[in-house]
Formats: C-alpha cells, structure tokens, sequence
C-alpha cells in the first residue's frame, strides 16, 4: 500500500464554501470584464462606475478578491475548509507567481527606491525569489493563495490610495521617448490580477488537489478560447459597423434603378458602392474595377494552379513509388506554402514583368497567385487522395481497367469533395493577399469604371507572334485588397476625390472581407455538406 | 478457489429483472429453467462490491449491451465470456465509466460500487478510477520509461513527490518510489525481465511485456477492484502462469474481474463465471464450476463446448 | 558487403530510375511513345523560349497544347502519366525558379556591399555590420541590421502572443471542447486564418496605432509592439492547427490508460497528451513564427517606414521596419543597387523562412515515426 489518499467517491451537495468560492471566480470575471473595458476606453478612468471613481473601484474590487483568495488559502490552512491540497502548489505555480512579484520589486526598486536599472534586477529577483519559495515551500492551499492574494491587496492598495492615480506617469526616459500611463497600466495590471485571482479562486473551488489545478487551468483555457472567438466576432462586427453607411451610401432598391446587366435585365438594386468606379460626375464614387479585378485574378490563379496541382498530386499519390523523390517533392510544396507572400511577390517582379512587357499586368498578378495557390491545392489534393481507400483501386484493377482510367472514375470522384474543399479555402486566401501583387499588378488608387478589366473581350489576333493579344491582360488593373492598402497610404489627399474618405475606406475593408469570407463560408459549407452525405452513405 | 464463499448458495437471496423477463423467484426450479434464455440470477455469500442494474449501452443507434444486471461480490474472481464483440468490454468500461471518452456511447442504467450510484451527478470520476483500475484489452503504456509508467498514478495522486522541487525542499519520495515500482513489477512478474532497465522507454518492451507493464501500472495505484480484459492475451504460457497467481493472490484483497477467451483460464482462476453472447446480453451467470460443468441454458452449454460462438 | 557505400547506393537508385523509364519504353507502342516526346519536348521548348523571353515561345506551347489534345484522345495512358510528371516537375521547377531569380537579383548590392576580412572579400558582409541605411545621400550605404531588428522585436512579440493563446486553444479544440463547441469554434479559427492581413493592418492603423501613441506617449506612430501583438493574431489560426493536429494524433489508448488510472482531465494533458506531442506542438509554434517573420501588409501599414534602429533596442514602443514592409514599402521608388538591396531582404526572409519550415517538417516527421508504431 502506498498510503493512498482517498476521497468521498461522491461530493456532497453544494456547500457554502464552493459557493462563496464560485462567487469569488465571478468577481475576477467581473475585473476581467472591466480591465478590457478600461483597456479599450468603453469605461473612462478619470470617470465614474456605479457612483465611485473607477480607479477607485477596480482598486476595491481588487482588495476584495486579494483577500478572498488568501482566506481560502489560510482556511483550507487551519482546517476550517475542507479540502484536498498537495504538499507542494509546484514549480509552475512558484514561477507564474514569481514574475509578477519580480516585476513589482524591479519597479520598487528602481524607480521609487532610485536603485537604477542593476539595483532593479536585483530587487526584483530577490522579491521573485521570495515568492516563488513562498508560492512553492508550504502546502498548496497556502502556497496557491496567499502570495497571489498578497500581490491583489497590494496592487489593490496602490490604486485606492492614489499611488496610482488617473493621472500618473511614468516616462521611461529613452532616447525615443515613450512612458508608461496610467490609462494602459491601471488596466493591464488588473487584466492580469484578475487572471490570477480567477485561477487561484477556480483551484479554492476544486479543493486545491489534482482537481483543483484542473479547474485553475481550465479557467484559463476557457477564457482563452472564449476570448478568441469574441475577437473574431469584434473583429468582424467592427469592420461591418464601420463600412455599412460607407457600403449603402446611394443605395437604392426598386424596379429598374440598378445597372443593366447583359444588355437587358435591369437590376432592382442598386448598390453605387460596388457598382461604380470612380469618376467626376459620379454622385456616388465606387469600387467595382476593384472587385472585377480580384475576381479575375482568382480566376487566373485557380486555372493556373488547380490543374497543376491536381495532376501533381495525382502523380505523386498514383504513379510515383514512396521514396526520396516523393519526400524532396513534398518538402518543397512545404516549403513553398511557408514562404512569404512578399517573396513570391519579389518572385514575380523579377521573373513574370520583364516577360509581359516590362510592366505590370493583371497576367503577371494572376500567375503570381497561382505560384501561391500551387502548394495548397498541391498539399490538399493530396491528402484527400491518400484517404481514398486502397480497396476502391484494387476493385477497379482487378476489373482490368487501365490505371488513369481507374484514377480518372475512381480516385479523382472520391477526393473531389477534399479537393474542392482545399481549392476554394486557399483561394479565399489569396484573394485577400496584398504584397504579392502590390508588385506585380497594382493599379492607381481610384479607378475609373471604365477601366474596369474585360478579359474576354480584350482577346485579339495578331499578324505577328505570339498571333494571340491580350491587351487587358498586360495591363495593370487594381484589386480590392491593393485598393485598400492605395487608400491607407493616399493619407489626406483621398478628400479630393470621394467626400468621406474614412467612409469610402471602411466600406472597401467591408467589401474585401465579404468577398474573402464568403470563399470561406463557401468552403466550410461544402465541407460540412460532403462529410453530410458521407455519414448518410 | 477456496476463498470463494460457495458452500451456502442459499444463504442470501437476490431477485432481479432481466429485460423484460419476469421476475426470477428461484435458482433450482429445474422444469421452469429449461424453457429460460437468462440465467442471470446468481446467489453468493458475502457483499457485493459493484451492482450493474438494467445496463443499457448504445453505440449510436447500435444496442450493445442489453440490459445487464449483475452483482459482482467482493474480494473474489470473477469471469466475463463470450464470443468476440458481445459486448465484454463494453460492461467492463461501464464499470470505470471510461465510456465517458467515447462520444458515440450512450449509457443507460445504473451501477453501484459500495452502494454509491456511480452514474449520478457529482460522482468524483477521479477517485471512481482511483479505486476502479483497469488493464485494457491491447498494451497502452505511455511513451515515458518504463519507472514512470508504473510511478504515474501514484505521483499524479500526490501520494509520490518526487522531481526538482521535492528534491530542493527535500521532501523526495524516491526509496518509496522504487520500492512501489519493484513490488507493482514482481506482482506483475515483470521484474526480472526490467530491472536493470528501468530508464528504458516502455515501448521498446515486446507486447508480453507491455501488458504485464499496464497490469503492474494498475496495480501500482492499488485500486478495490482491478478490471482485466484479456490481460494474457499476449502472454506466453509462462507468463500466464504468473498473471493467474497474480490473479489468485489479487482475489484475497481485491475484487478482479477479467474477460478472457480462453475457457480454461476462466475454469482455472475465477470463482463466478458470467457468459455473455452475441447481442449483447448477459445469458448466464453463476459459480464457475455450475457454469462448466452443468450450465442451465443450452445456448451456453453450446458455446462452451465450441458449438456455436 | 552489407556496408554499400553511399555512391553506391545513389547508381543503384539511378539504375533503378533508368530501368524504369526503359521499362515504359518497352512497354509503349511506338506511336504513343512519339507523342509523349512531342509534348516533353515542345514543353520544354517552350519553357527555354519563356526564360529567354522570346517572342515565339507561344509557337512551342501551341505545340505542345496540340500534341496533348491528340495524345488524350488516342493514348490517353501515357499521356496522362507524362503530363502528372511534368506537373509535378513544374512544381519543383518553380521553387527552383524563386531561388534563381531572387537571389540573381541580390548580386550586385551584395558586391557593392562586400567588405575584405584578411585579404578575403566577404561580399554583402557590410550590409549586416554597420547599422546605416542611406539610399540617397553618400556614402549611400544598404544595411540590412534595421530591418533584421525590427523582424526580430516584431517575431518575439508576435510568438509571445501566438505561442501560448495558440497551444492554449488547440488544447481546448482536441481535449477539452464538446464535439458541438468544437464544430462551431473550428471553422471560426480557419476564418480568423482567412481575414486578410491588409484589414488587420487598416484597423491597426486607424485604431490601434494612434490609440497606443497616446497611450505611451510616442512622437508619432508606429510601434513594434503593437505590430508583433497584430501579427501574433494573424499567426495564431496556423499555430492552432497543425497543434491540434498534433494533440489529436496522440493515441486514445494512451489517454485512456492515463484516466484509468485516476487522473484528472488535467492531468493527462500536461503528463501525456503534450510530451507525447511535443514536437508536433512545436512544430506548429514554429509555423505560425514563420508566419509571423513573413507577415507584410500589417507591419507595412502600421510601422513609421523609417530604416533605422530603435533607441534603445528594446524600446517596442518604436516600430521602425522590418524585412517584409521594407520591401513593400519601397518597391516603387526603388531602382538599380537599392531594387536589388530588396532582393537581399527577400533572400533573408526566403532562407529563414524554408529553414524554419523544413525544420518543422523534421521535427514533425521524428514525432510521427516515433508515435507511428503505436498508433
Ligand atoms: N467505440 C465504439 N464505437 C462504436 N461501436 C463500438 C465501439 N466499441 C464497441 N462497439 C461495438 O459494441 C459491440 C461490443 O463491443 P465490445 O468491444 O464490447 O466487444 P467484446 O465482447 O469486448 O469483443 P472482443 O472479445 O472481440 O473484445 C460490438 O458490436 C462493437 O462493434
Ligand atoms: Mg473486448
């Protein structure tokens, strides 16, 4: 027997303790909720919350979480908690304890001890030090408390006694001048405070123990993930929010007030914004050279890539024996994927301009693309290859059917739904993809509509080779994630041309970002509907 | 075999519902048996360390065990067979709840270790486990030496310090350490074979030996009951010999049950014998010797004789 | 004689090759076998005409377009066969095109920039000892130290951010998540991957740049921090992923056996499932620092596009430029030694980049094998 510690095999119901236990990790989440707030200015510092001055609140609030924690700790201690603590909170906890007490000791030390920079390190070290032996010595219930505690009543205090005030500073004194205010360290301290107190808070509700620190670190995983997401949502509602006024300005919906289409159908809706390009007259300035641009470049680069990539990967997944050549191919699409989309860029510059007439052209944009496109469609193809059961081609071989026969009516339909999937994913990355051709194919900063490119139409013969012309194809046409960096870099001098230019901006992010997301929600959506009909199967 | 409490079969009564079959009054009605498929009432001396109750497992829209109910009485042997992929160690894992990890597996039901309900909210799955081991059908040791493999549980437990900081604060466990390891090792007949290795990574052992390396990784957190499924599988008939002892030597402080497939192995090591068969169903279940020499349903007596399986 | 020697080894694998090829030879009727050359030819003809930017190369691929229209019809087999080989030789071709054509551009700034070490000239040595960037006034002078600084500050940064939020995540998604949450988080972080690096550097530098220089009080705007915190979002999908792919290669037999001996969720993850990953994981960290070196629109944006070196060198409150902004930035105006001066950044970023990349795939590769045998 190795003196196995046992526990009750079922909990109790909920008592007090987890009670005021889980109480204590809502009020970190409230911190966490305010810090980010405070971060982003939606909570003014040198303003009010709920009749108190912020700073003195987050402050309170602080004191009020420090001490909770600790009391925990020290009750678990003396026994009035019942708990299940290990003999050490360990050398991770020592160490995620110690570096906030480091940087508070450095910052004593050298700035309000005067010490200067060496007498920092060392204050901090030795106060980093110190925590750590008290986070890692005791017992867990006392060493996963008390110091975090210690360091929330004390940044607590240092906010509601003033030290620390809406107005406070601190320059750093660097040639380049740059300081530290209050607005950004009174939120991020307690951002983090309240990272800590949460996971001290969730190790108190678990009981400390295995299933203490399981809860600790499941706090912050969840925040973490949680987090994510809000900011992809932000993120996404932020651009929307911004460019909708920008995107609708002029629109009209009704019979007959859109664009003509093919000659005859009038549209009912008519949306200037990505229906116009840029001219004087224009009531209402737009973008739509932008956006006939970027598809044709998409269109350019899958029709380059796709086929090249397919037939790659058909013979690297068919024809070719598994071995060196195999492991170098695969290596290099590797490689190719990673490299950055500027040096394709360079790539293109250097290699496709001098050969489409020294000037940059939507073919060299296009084939810029594709070089980008090729690894992904290569790599995903593949893959999807691989997974087609081997069984499927032994049935057909054994049938006598020739083997491009057997990948054309076996393989090629069952990966199709992979392929398809990786093809449109990859392209809504490259369509969002500025520096590759910021080099090859940009345009000007506004367009005129009627440079909006016309690919089929440009084909002409000629009498001399290469007999075959594409005037539109040489020429430098503009896509809407260029358009967007022109119209970041046009600084002031946009107001000339359209009224309200941070307007006209944010509606061009808008239309990029629908654009490109919708490759993806395509993709997604597709892949969602073959694994579908796959399980139906 | 001698520890088993089979000489006062009388001596306590339990009657259950198997499915939607009646109520079972009594085990010796002969006339009544013979028209029965379920004999699954099984009366024993002593307690019963785990209760399944109207176990129900589906896998997705697969019912793979139906309705299981059966007593599992402490400190003893006992036997699960029955032809492959009837659902064996489907009940076995309902025993641990390490169902719980398979997303398609739906368990309905109840099961009792000591009377505690373990398919209830607020059940500690850690201490469940703790106190439930089990040895899995095919070798799972972890990519680490074969002395961590065995010191896991009990470092994970707390019950171990051992590492930097236990050696800074001086709090290293490791004489206890090596002296858990060695016994886990010995009882799992493993030690000769390790011991001058034991920095070794476990999966450069061979199949034999990682088996005996999961069974001594279990034992190492010295569990109540120690659920086996096929642990000699991989074992030659050496080895074997020394799991059965084990076994043997297990069943005087610990509740062991072990799925096998090998007919005598059951005869030789277990007290009580439960015969599942295809479909999912526990069809017979009773003292090992009832269950070899003399068993009630024909279905059982075919599949043991090798008729039908 | 078990001891071939590694020469010996690369003929027989040559002589393998070569019977191969004899053996589709020997196997194909001769008409086939024209055809398939035609193509391999008028290909390759076509090829040379297009490096040598001749006019006729259209005359070549015509060709070539014509005798694959015939070949698919009449002999289909071959080629289909032929034509996936030249795929796939196309797509070597055009990584061994990238690395011709950006380092042939980079020579004459490296000549110009060549210093002489002990009698030995060392060309481009100059370019990474003295910390000057001057393409106008002399002594014109292309250092590429600035740049290097600010990829380094902004990669630190950018991996602080990506590296723990990213193997964070991937936990959550193969671990810990239910399978619905999962199904909804998954396609979330593929469209944070897909968010287009210029939007991300227009919302950073219309809200992030101005508000973090009224924050630090900074003469102006542009900041390395705030470049590497953006950079790290926009790394963070690709780190996500391949350590997912990681964590959930780890076999569910090794999980299993872990819980079954009661430990806790926790547990498991740190004790089991990450060591047995590790290299998967870091190998994912190192992709998205990849990634974050490669990152350009973003950092062209929101940095000052002045090439020197901040002061002091750990002061991230200053963005000045990186590799990648350098070149964008600059490609307009540039021309002559200074063009080429951008090749040179582009060869960094290539070199580190692939290097970085092929590592990965190593470290990737030793943990597959050595997880393979168990999985
Ligand atoms: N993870 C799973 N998902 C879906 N079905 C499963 C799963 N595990 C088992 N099953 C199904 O449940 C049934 C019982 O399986 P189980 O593994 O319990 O059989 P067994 O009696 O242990 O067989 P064996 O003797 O071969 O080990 C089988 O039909 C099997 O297909
Ligand atoms: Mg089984």
């Amino acid at each position: 027997m190795a003196g196995a510690t046992r526990s009750p095999l079922v909990e109790g119901d909920t008592t007090v303790t987890d009670a005021v236990a889980g109480a204590t990790v809502g009020l970190s989440a409230m911190l966490f909720a305010l810090a980010i707030a405070a971060l982003f200015e939606r909570v003014n510092l040198t303003g009010t919350v709920a009749g108190l001055s912020t700073v003195t609140l987050l402050g309170g609030l602080l004191i009020g979480l420090g001490v909770a924690v600790s009391v925990f700790g020290l009750g678990s201690w003396f026994g009035y908690v019942e708990t299940d603590p290990d003999a050490s909170a360990g050398l991770i906890a020592g160490l995620g304890a110690a570096v906030p007490w480091f940087v508070v000791g450095g910052g004593v030390a050298s700035q309000t001890l005067g010490f200067g920079t060496v007498g920092g390190v060392v204050g901090g070290l030795f106060v980093g030090g110190l925590t750590f032996a008290a986070t890692a010595v005791p017992r867990e219930d006392v060493g996963s408390t008390v110091p975090l505690g210690a360091l929330l009543v004390l940044v607590g205090a240092v906010f509601l006694t003033g030290t620390i005030g809406p107005a406070w500073i601190w320059n750093l004194g660097w040639e380049q001048q740059a300081s530290i205010t209050a607005e950004f360290l009174v939120p991020t301290a307690t951002l983090f405070c309240s990272l800590y107190g949460g996971w001290a808070a969730a190790k108190a509700y678990g009981r400390f123990g295995a299933r203490g620190r399981h809860m600790g670190a499941y706090v912050l995983i969840y925040v973490n993930a949680l987090s994510i997401v809000a900011f992809l949502f932000i993120l996404i509602a932020f651009v929307v929010v911004q460019g909708i006024s920008g995107l609708l300005n002029g629109a009209q919906v009704g019979a007959g007030v859109g664009p003509q289409v093919f000659g005859v159908v009038e549209l009912p809706v008519y949306v200037p914004f990505v229906m116009n390009g840029v001219a004087l007259l224009n009531d209402f300035q737009g973008v739509l050279p932008a956006i006939v641009g970027t598809i044709w470049l998409v269109v350019g680069a899958v029709l380059f890539a796709v086929p090249l990539g397919v037939g790659a990967a058909v013979f690297l997944t068919e024809y070719a024996e598994r071995g060196r050549f195999t492991q170098i191919v695969e290596v290099s699409t590797n490689g190719l994927w990673s490299t950055p989309s500027i040096v394709f860029g360079l790539f293109g510059f250097a290699f496709l301009i001098p050969r489409f007439g020294n000037r940059k052209s939507l073919l060299a944009g296009m084939l810029t693309l594709g070089f980008m496109l090729l690894p992904l469609v290569l790599i995903t193809s593949r893959e999807a290859m691989i997974a087609v059961p081997d069984e499927y081609r032994d049935a057909s071989a054994a049938l006598g059917v020739p083997k491009w026969q057997t990948i054309r009516s076996v393989v090629l339909p069952a990966a199709l739904p992979g392929v398809v999937t990786g093809v449109i994913l990859g392209v809504g990355r490259i369509a969002g993809e500025t520096a590759p051709i910021l080099l090859t194919m940009a345009g000007g900063t506004f367009v005129p509509g009627g440079q909006t490119v016309d690919v089929i139409g440009g084909f002409e013969f000629t009498a001399a080779p290469p007999f075959v012309a594409n005037p539109e194809l040489l020429q430098a046409t503009s896509a809407l994630p260029y358009q967007l960096y022109a119209l970041i870099t046009a600084g002031v001098g946009l107001g000339s041309n359209v009224t309200d230019p941070d307007g006209f901006r944010w509606a061009t992010a808008l239309v990029l970002l629908v654009v490109v997301l919708s490759f993806y929600a395509i993709g997604i959506g597709a892949r969602y509907y073959f694994r579908q009909r796959l399980r139906h199967e | 075999m001698s520890d088993s409490p089979q000489t006062q079969p009388q001596s306590q009564t339990r009657t259950k519902t198997t499915g939607s079959d009646q109520p079972l009054e009594t085990t010796s009605g002969e006339t009544v048996e013979e028209t029965r498929d379920e004999w699954t009432e099984y009366n024993f001396d002593g307690e019963a360390k785990m209760v399944a109750e109207d176990l129900d497992v589906y896998y997705g829209d697969d019912h793979a065990l139906k309705s299981v109910s059966m007593e599992i009485p402490e400190q003893s042997v006992t036997a699960l067979i029955g032809p492959s992929g009837c659902g064996k160690s489907t009940y076995l894992r309902c025993l641990n709840r390490m169902n719980d990890r398979i997303n398609a597996a739906n368990v309905d039901g109840s099961v009792q270790l000591d009377g505690n309900e373990i398919y209830q909210d607020g059940i500690n799955l850690v201490e469940l486990r703790k106190r439930v081991g089990m040895v899995f059908q095919s070798p799972n040791p972890f990519p680490k030496s074969i002395r961590d493999n065995i010191a896991y549980g009990p470092r994970k437990h707390g019950d171990i310090n051992t590492g930097l900081l236990a050696r800074l604060l001086g709090r290293d466990d490791s004489e206890a350490e090596r002296e858990l390891v060695e016994r886990a090792l010995k009882q799992a007949a493993l030690w000769d074979e390790v011991h001058d290795r034991m920095d070794d990574n476990a999966l450069g052992l061979s199949g034999g030996q990682q088996q005996r390396l999961c069974i001594a990784r279990c034992l190492s957190v010295d569990p109540e009951v120690i659920l086996m499924d096929e642990p000699a599988s991989a074992l030659d008939p050496i080895a074997t010999a020394k799991i059965e002892d084990l076994i043997h030597d297990l069943a005087e402080e610990y509740t062991v049950v072990i799925v096998t497939h090998n007919m005598q192995q059951a005869a030789r090591i277990s007290d009580q014998t439960a015969v599942f068969l295809t479909g999912g169903k526990l069809v017979e279940y009773d003292d090992t010797d009832r269950i070899f020499e003399n068993p009630q349903s024909q279905r059982v007596e075919d599949y043991i004789s090798g008729k039908f399986g | 004689m078990a001891q071939a020697t590694r020469s010996e080894r690369l003929n027989a694998a040559a002589g393998q090759q070569v019977q191969r090829v004899r053996d589709f030879v020997d196997d194909t009727e001769p008409a086939a076998l024209v055809v398939v050359t035609i193509i391999a030819l008028s290909l390759l003809a076509a090829f040379v005409g297009f490096l040598a930017v001749s006019n006729l190369t259209a005359l070549p691929f015509a060709l070539f377009v014509a005798a694959t229209g015939y070949g698919w019809v009449r002999h289909q087999e071959e080629t289909a066969l032929v034509l996936t080989l030249t795929m796939t030789v196309s797509t070597l071709l055009i990584l061994g095109l990238i690395i011709v054509f950006i380092f042939r551009e980079s020579v004459p700034v490296l000549w110009y920039e060549s210093v002489t070490v002990l009698g030995v000239r060392v060309p481009g040595l100059r370019m990474f000892i003295q910390p000057n960037w001057d393409a106008v006034a002399p002594p014109i002078r292309y250092s590429m130290v600035p740049m290097i600084h600010g990829t380094v500050m902004v990669t630190l940064v950018a991996t602080a951010v990506a590296g723990p939020l990213g193997v964070a995540a991937a936990l959550f998604l193969s671990e810990i998540a239910p399978a619905i949450v999962r199904e909804f988080v998954k396609p979330g972080v593929e469209i944070l991957a897909g968010i287009p690096s210029i939007v991300y550097g227009f919302i950073g530098f219309t809200i992030l740049s101005p508000w973090a220089s009224d924050q630090f009080r900074t003469t102006g705007q542009g900041s390395y921090l705030f470049v590497g915190i953006v950079v790290g979002l926009m790394a963070l999908p690709t780190v996500v992923s391949v350590a997912e792919d990681a964590l959930s290669s780890v076999p569910e037999s090794m999980k299993s056996g872990s819980l079954a001996v009661g430990t806790t969720d926790w547990q498991t993850m740190t004790s089991i499932t990450l060591p047995a990953a590790f290299s998967g994981v870091s190998a994912a960290v190192l992709l998205g620092v990849g990634r974050a070196i490669g990152e350009t629109m973003a950092a062209t944006v929101m940095l000052r596009g002045v090439p020197r070196l901040t002061e002091p060198l750990v002061n991230v409150f200053y963005g000045q430029e990186t590799l990648t902004s350098l070149i964008a930035r600059n490609y307009g105006e540039a021309d002559g030694l200074q063009m080429d001066a951008l090749f040179v950044a582009g060869v960094i970023l290539f070199i580190t980049v692939l290097v970085i990349s092929i590592g990965a795939q190593y470290i990737e590769w030793r943990m597959r094998s050595k997880l393979g045998g168990e999985a």
